[in-house]
């Protein structure tokens, strides 16, 4: 579901609030192997996923009366629902989130934006894609991390073998940076 | 927390916020702030809408078909799936303590399982429960009765965390909600202790029973067969082997 279009979502969702339990089977359908994707990419473990996503389907079932579309898109609200939800489950101290792979330590290491490059692809992507590659490759690094991978300020330090102020620097520029950026594509 | 005489600071947490890398006592906080800060508020929400078509570089996953089990067991199922029901063990908020299982009621849940066979099961019983409900006050989220049963025992084993929940002049009705249809009188808790006489053994009577929950009931219980007064406390009934 990379470029769904976001009219039959907002409908579902809508028909959600007014308890239409077929209307959500379509839409966990139509929006879960993304959310799926989002959530394993954080927290790398299937069952820890699995976990998230059943209660932040839950969590979209109970809050879909409260969903205003003038104020998101459907998908950004259930995105967000869903990462904060990785978020919160990363708090817990006795997670441990390992990098069995090296992943993490590969994306930091390389100059590839690696998923950012899909986003070009996105029609809705392109103008955070063009932003993001005006930003200075440490800094794109460190916000790709952050919001792919839920990586914190002291992990990313770590993983990119960087002073802590130094990294915190990096994004908060970055974020600025994107933001301005963002502004003057949105006036074009 | 008033962010008006600080734009910047206010920027600077919203998209950190929404990054995630903002975190720990500070996310809590900014939560706390969002409630109350509609300025910070839209500001999470721009962030929001700029940050995340990052998601949509991410590969998506097919999700297990159980994912989508859990989900429809965590709301309970309704037959046609686009009315409204009037009952209340339709209504998804009833069902919210379902998630509790998954966050810090876990402790206690293990806590009351460690602690209560080898003070209710019978001697007689060598199988400790293998059925247990918490139910919780969803207000709370404190658990305040622990049902337990063999799975074999026709005996349902009813204790109140918290004696104070027994109301003078009423019954406490404990009921089984059922993936489908209505929920089935269990009995009345009555007394800090209680053993309830189930239909069958555990297996049969609570086998395919997600859900247990207390409804407050003229002195008695329910003259109707169904609830009638308003659900005070719910809470997930899971095998356990």
């Amino acid at each position: 579901m990379s470029e769904a279009d976001p009219a039959p979502l907002a409908a579902w969702l809508a028909a959600c609030a007014n308890r239409d339990r077929a209307a959500f089977a379509r839409l966990y359908r139509a929006t879960s192997a993304k959310l799926h994707g989002v959530a394993l990419r954080i927290l790398r473990r299937e069952d820890w996923a699995e976990e998230v996503l059943q209660e932040c389907y839950v969590s979209i079932w109970t809050h879909a009366p409260d969903y205003r579309p003038g104020l998101a898109a459907p998908m950004t609200w259930m995105t967000s629902i869903v990462r904060n939800r990785c978020l919160d489950w990363l708090r817990r101290p006795r997670l441990e989130v390992a990098d069995e792979d090296g992943v993490l330590t590969e994306a930091a290491e390389s100059d590839n934006p690696g998923p950012l490059a899909e986003l070009e692809r996105a029609k809705s992507g392109q103008a955070l894609s063009r932003c993001l590659g005006e930003l200075e490759a440490r800094q794109r690094q460190a916000i790709a991390l952050a919001f792919y991978e839920g990586l914190s300020h002291a992990e990313l330090a770590s993983h990119m073998r960087e002073p802590l102020g130094t990294v915190k620097t990096w994004v908060r520029r970055g974020l600025l940076k994107l933001k301005s950026c963002l502004e003057l594509q949105q006036q074009a | 927390m008033n962010c008006n005489n600080k734009p910047e600071l206010r920027e600077r947490l919203a998209a950190e916020y929404v990054l995630g890398t903002l975190r720990g006592r500070a996310r809590d906080r900014m939560r706390r702030w969002l409630r109350e800060d509609a300025a910070l508020a839209r500001a999470v929400a721009e962030w929001e809408a700029r940050l995340t078509p990052l998601a949509q570089a991410v590969q998506p996953v097919r999700a297990p078909a159980r994912v989508w089990d859990g989900i429809e067991a965590r709301l309970g199922s309704t037959e046609a799936g686009s009315s409204r029901r009037s009952g209340w063990w339709d209504r998804v908020g009833f069902w919210r303590p379902l998630g509790i299982l998954a966050s810090g009621a876990m402790a206690a849940l293990l806590a009351v399982v460690v602690l209560l066979p080898a003070e209710k099961a019978p001697p007689a019983e060598s199988m400790p429960a293998a059925y247990i409900a918490v139910l919780s006050d969803p207000k709370t989220q404190r658990p305040v009765l622990v049902a337990t049963a063999a799975r074999q025992d026709a005996r349902l084993s009813v204790r109140a965390l918290d004696p104070a929940i027994l109301v003078a002049g009423r019954s406490l009705e404990l009921w089984a909600v059922p993936r489908k249809g209505g929920p089935k009188s269990l009995g009345l808790v009555e007394a800090e202790h209680a053993t309830l006489q189930l239909a069958a053994a555990a297996d049969r009577s609570l086998g395919d029973i997600p859900l247990l929950a207390v409804s407050l009931e003229p002195k008695g219980g329910s003259p109707t067969g169904a609830p009638t007064g308003p659900v005070l406390y719910s809470g997930p009934c899971v095998k356990y082997w």
